[in-house]
C-alpha cells in the first residue's frame, strides 16, 4: 500500500502546487521592483498616449526604466486603494490631489517631495501655484501636476443649435428656452450619462455655485452640515428641479452612460444638443468622432443665474491630476528626473495637441500650438479669471462618501427623493 | 446524484472494487471506503480558500479597516449599524426576489430544453451545441454585451419603441430587475439544460416502452415518467440556482451598478460597495457573513424539505 500511495500523494501535491502557483499569478505578477524599472500607474483614458510618449522619452536617456500601467477609469480609485499598501503597489501614481491622497499620507505611505524640490526648485516653480498647492497636505508637497486642468463646461453641437436658431446659452433663461425649442423638435436638449452618476453631480456643483456661491459647499465640507438646509441650498435644488421637469435631459438618461460612449455619441450624432462635461470631453470626442470634434463641437461656460450669489465666472471641475510617489520606492532619484519631464516643452505640446491644458508656467507660450487654439485660449482664460475653482464634490469629500453622494444625486434627479431627502442624505455624509 | 450512484456501486460490486483498488487491505469493514488521504488535497484547498477566508471575514466584521490604515477593532459597532441599515434590509429582499425569479424563469425553460435536447436526432445535437455557447462566455463579457445591446438610443430599444417605450430599462426598479433576470437566464439556462439533458438520457427506456404499451402519449409520458424521474436532478439544479442566484454580483456591477439609486443593490453588491467603494471592509465583511448565513439556511431547508438527504435511488428495482 505504501508504494502505491506515494506516487499519488506526489501527483496530488504537484497538482496542488500548480494550483497555488496559478492562483499566485492571478494576484498580479507585475513586480514593481524588477531590475531597474519603476511602475507608473495612471487612470486609463484618452490622455494615456501623452503619458506613454513622455515615458518613452524618459526611457531613451534613463538607465532606470519607467513602465506605464493603466486602469480603466471607473475602477481606478478602487484598485489603487486595494493595491497601495501591498507589494504590487506602483512607484508613482496618478491622483486628484487633496482628499484623494489624504488617507495615504495619514498612513505614511507617500514620499514628501520637498527634498526633491529643494534639489530642483523647478519642480515647484514651473507650475501655477494654485494648482501645485492642490497636492499639498499638512504643509508638505506630495504631488506634481501631470495633466491638464479640467474645468467643467457646457459643450454643444453647433449644427443642432444653428438648425434651431439657437446660440450657446448665456443665461439660465436662455438655457430653459433652448430646452423648450429643442424638445418641440424631438431633440434631446441635454445629453446626460446618468448611469455613471458623476456626470449628474456636475449639474449640482454648478447650480449650487451659481445660486449660493462657493461658500456653501466650503461650509458644509468644514463640518457645518446646516449649510445643506439653508434657503440657498433649497433654491438651487428648486432650480435644478425646474430644469429636470422641463424635460431637459429626456426621460432615459439613467440608462445612458458617458463611460461607454453613449452620451458622447448622442451629441456627436446630433441626437442631443448639449452636454455638461469636463474639458477632457474634447479629447474624448476627438478619439470617438474626430470629424465632429474638429468642426461640430461648440463650448461655453455655464450660464449665469439671475439673483444668484455666485460669481458668473466661477468654475467647477478638477484643478489637475498629480503624480505622487510611494515612500518605499527604490528609485527616488530616477523618479525625480521623470517628474521633471512633466513641465517640459514636449509635455506641454503633447497635451495641447489632444485638447488638454497643462498648468505649467510655460503653457501660455504654446497656446497657439494647441489642436484648436481657440479652445485652449478659452479654457486658459476661464481658469485664469475664475475667482473660485471648486474641486468636484466627489473628490473633495473623502472617498467613503462618494457612493452615498452619487446615489442621492441620482435619486433626486429621478424624483425618488425630494429636496428634504437630498438634504438629509448630504448631511449624513462623512466629511473627514 | 452522487449519493445515489455511490450507494448503488457500494451495494452491487463491493468485492470487485475492494480487490482492484486496495489490494493490501483485508479488513472487511473498510473495504468500500477510500482512505482519508484521498480527501487531503480537497480538504486543504477548501481550508485555504474557503474556511480560512471565512474566519478572516468573521474577524474583520468586528473591526474597522480601510485597506490602508491599521486595522482597529470596534466590537459590535458594525453589527449595530447593520440592523438599522435600510439599504441592507432592502438588499436581502432584493436578493431573495431575484433568486426566486431566477429559479422560476430558468427551471421550466431548462427542463423543456434539456428534455428536448436529450433526443438523439442530429438537428437537436447541432442546436444544443449552439445553445451552450453562452456557457462559454464570461459573465463580464455577457453583461457588457447586453448593456450595449440595451442602450436606449443606439441599441435594440431604439428600434423597438412599441415594446420598450423610451428604453429607460435601467431607470426603473422593475425593468432593471427584469434585465438582471433576463441576462441571468440567458447565461445560466444552458448550464441547467445540460444537467437536465444528461439526467433525461439516464432514464431507462423500459419505462417509456412500458408506458407506450399502456397507451400513454408523449405528453403523458413527460408528466408521468420524465418529470418524476428528474426529481433529484431538479433539486440539484435548484440548489445550484439558489446559491448562484444569491451570490450574483458581476451582472449587477456591470448592468445596473445597483441602481437606479439603490433599487437593484443586492446583498453581494452592497457588500462590494461598502468594501471597495466606501472602503469600510469591516462593515462589508459583516454584510458578507449575513449572506453566508442566509444562503446556508436556505440550502439546508431545500435539502431537508426535498428529502434530498435521505434520497434513495430512483432506479431501484430496474
Amino acid at each position: 500500500m505504501k508504494k502505491r500511495w506515494l506516487p499519488r500523494a506526489v501527483a496530488g501535491s504537484v497538482v496542488l502546487a500548480l494550483g497555488l502557483t496559478l492562483a499566485a499569478c492571478g494576484g498580479g505578477s507585475s513586480s514593481s521592483s524588477g531590475s531597474g524599472s519603476f511602475t507608473v500607474l495612471v487612470y486609463g483614458d484618452a490622455s494615456n498616449k501623452v503619458e506613454k510618449q513622455i515615458i518613452d522619452t524618459f526611457n531613451k536617456t534613463s538607465k532606470v526604466k519607467a513602465k506605464l500601467q493603466t486602469i480603466p477609469g471607473a475602477d481606478y480609485q478602487t484598485k489603487l486603494q486595494t493595491l497601495i499598501n501591498t507589494k504590487q503597489a506602483p512607484d508613482v501614481f496618478f491622483n486628484w490631489g487633496g482628499g484623494s491622497i489624504a488617507p495615504f499620507v495619514k498612513a505614511g505611505l507617500l514620499l514628501p517631495l520637498d527634498d526633491m524640490i529643494a534639489k530642483d526648485p523647478g519642480l515647484k516653480s514651473n507650475f501655477l501655484p494654485s494648482v501645485f498647492n492642490g497636492a499639498v497636505v499638512d504643509g508638505k508637497s506630495y504631488g506634481i501636476p501631470m495633466r491638464g486642468t479640467q474645468p467643467v463646461m457646457l459643450f454643444n453641437n453647433k449644427k443642432v443649435l444653428a438648425d434651431n436658431g439657437l446660440t450657446a446659452p448665456k443665461t439660465w433663461d436662455d438655457l430653459l428656452n433652448a430646452v423648450k425649442v429643442l424638445k418641440a423638435k424631438h431633440v434631446t436638449p441635454i445629453a446626460l450619462g446618468g448611469g455613471d452618476q458623476w456626470p449628474t453631480l456636475m449639474w449640482y456643483e454648478y447650480m449650487y455655485d451659481r445660486i449660493a456661491g462657493p461658500g456653501l459647499f466650503e461650509k458644509a465640507m468644514g463640518g457645518d452640515k446646516s449649510a445643506w438646509d439653508s434657503a440657498d441650498s433649497r433654491a438651487a435644488l428648486a432650480k435644478l428641479k425646474e430644469l429636470i421637469d422641463a424635460g431637459a435631459f429626456g426621460t432615459n438618461y439613467d440608462s445612458v452612460k458617458y463611460t461607454d460612449g453613449g452620451s458622447v455619441a448622442l451629441v456627436a450624432q446630433s441626437k442631443a444638443a448639449f452636454e455638461l462635461m469636463g474639458s477632457w470631453y474634447y479629447s474624448q470626442q476627438q478619439q470617438d468622432n474626430p470629424d465632429f470634434a474638429k468642426s461640430g463641437l461648440g463650448y461655453s461656460s455655464f450660464p449665469t443665474v439671475d439673483g444668484g450669489k455666485g460669481d458668473p465666472t466661477d468654475i467647477v471641475g478638477n484643478t489637475n491630476n498629480y503624480y505622487s510617489v510611494l515612500k518605499k520606492t527604490k528609485y527616488a532619484d530616477a523618479i525625480a528626473q521623470f517628474l521633471k519631464l512633466q513641465y517640459s516643452d514636449e509635455f506641454v505640446k503633447a497635451h495641447m495637441a489632444i485638447g488638454n491644458l497643462p498648468t505649467t508656467t510655460n503653457t501660455v507660450n504654446f497656446l497657439d500650438t494647441a489642436a484648436i487654439p481657440d479652445y485652449a485660449k478659452f479654457q486658459y482664460d476661464l481658469v485664469k479669471s475664475a475667482p473660485s475653482f471648486q474641486l468636484s464634490w466627489d473628490q473633495a469629500y473623502p472617498q467613503s462618501a462618494s457612493n452615498a453622494m452619487h446615489t442621492a444625486v441620482q435619486q433626486f434627479f429621478d424624483g425618488k427623493i425630494d429636496a428634504d431627502g437630498f438634504i438629509k442624505a448630504m448631511q449624513a455624509l462623512p466629511t473627514s | 446524484m452522487t449519493t445515489t450512484d455511490s450507494s448503488r456501486v457500494g451495494k452491487r460490486r463491493p468485492a470487485l472494487r475492494a480487490g482492484a483498488r486496495w489490494p493490501g487491505r483485508r479488513s472487511g469493514a473498510s473495504v468500500a471506503r477510500p482512505g482519508f488521504a484521498w480527501a487531503a488535497p480537497a480538504t486543504l484547498f477548501f481550508t485555504l480558500f474557503a474556511v480560512l477566508p471565512l474566519i478572516m471575514v468573521a474577524v474583520l466584521s468586528f473591526a474597522e479597516w480601510d485597506g490602508v490604515d491599521a486595522l482597529s477593532f470596534t466590537g459590535v459597532d458594525n453589527w449595530k449599524t447593520l440592523v438599522h441599515d435600510h439599504v441592507m434590509l432592502q438588499s436581502i429582499w432584493l436578493t431573495l426576489l431575484t433568486t426566486v425569479l431566477g429559479v422560476v424563469v430558468q427551471t421550466p425553460l431548462s427542463i423543456l430544453l434539456g428534455v428536448w435536447a436529450a433526443g438523439k436526432q442530429r438537428n437537436r445535437a447541432v442546436l444544443s451545441a449552439i445553445y451552450f455557447v453562452p456557457l462559454l462566455l464570461s459573465a463580464t463579457a455577457i453583461s457588457i454585451l447586453w448593456r450595449a445591446l440595451l442602450d436606449p438610443n443606439f441599441g435594440v430599444p431604439s428600434q423597438a419603441r412599441w415594446l420598450f417605450g423610451d428604453g429607460n430599462l435601467f431607470g426603473h426598479q422593475s425593468t432593471a430587475i427584469g434585465v438582471l433576470i433576463f441576462v441571468g437566464a440567458w447565461q445560466y439556462t444552458p448550464f441547467h439544460t445540460l444537467i437536465y439533458q444528461g439526467a433525461t438520457r439516464a432514464i431507462p427506456q423500459v419505462l417509456y416502452q412500458a408506458a407506450a404499451i399502456d397507451g400513454a402519449g408523449r405528453i403523458r409520458q413527460f408528466w408521468s415518467i420524465t418529470l418524476p424521474q428528474l426529481r433529484t436532478t431538479m433539486v440539484t439544479s435548484m440548489i445550484l440556482m439558489v446559491v448562484g442566484g444569491m451570490t450574483v454580483f458581476d451582472t449587477v456591477l456591470i448592468l445596473t451598478q445597483g441602481g437606479p439609486g439603490t433599487d437593484t443593490t443586492t446583498t453581494p453588491y452592497y457588500s462590494y460597495v461598502k468594501g471597495f467603494k466606501d472602503f469600510q471592509f469591516g462593515y462589508a465583511s459583516a454584510i458578507a457573513l449575513i449572506l453566508v448565513v442566509i444562503a446556508t439556511i436556505i440550502s439546508l431547508v431545500i435539502v431537508k424539505f426535498s428529502g434530498y438527504d435521505k434520497m434513495r435511488s430512483s432506479s431501484e428495482g430496474l
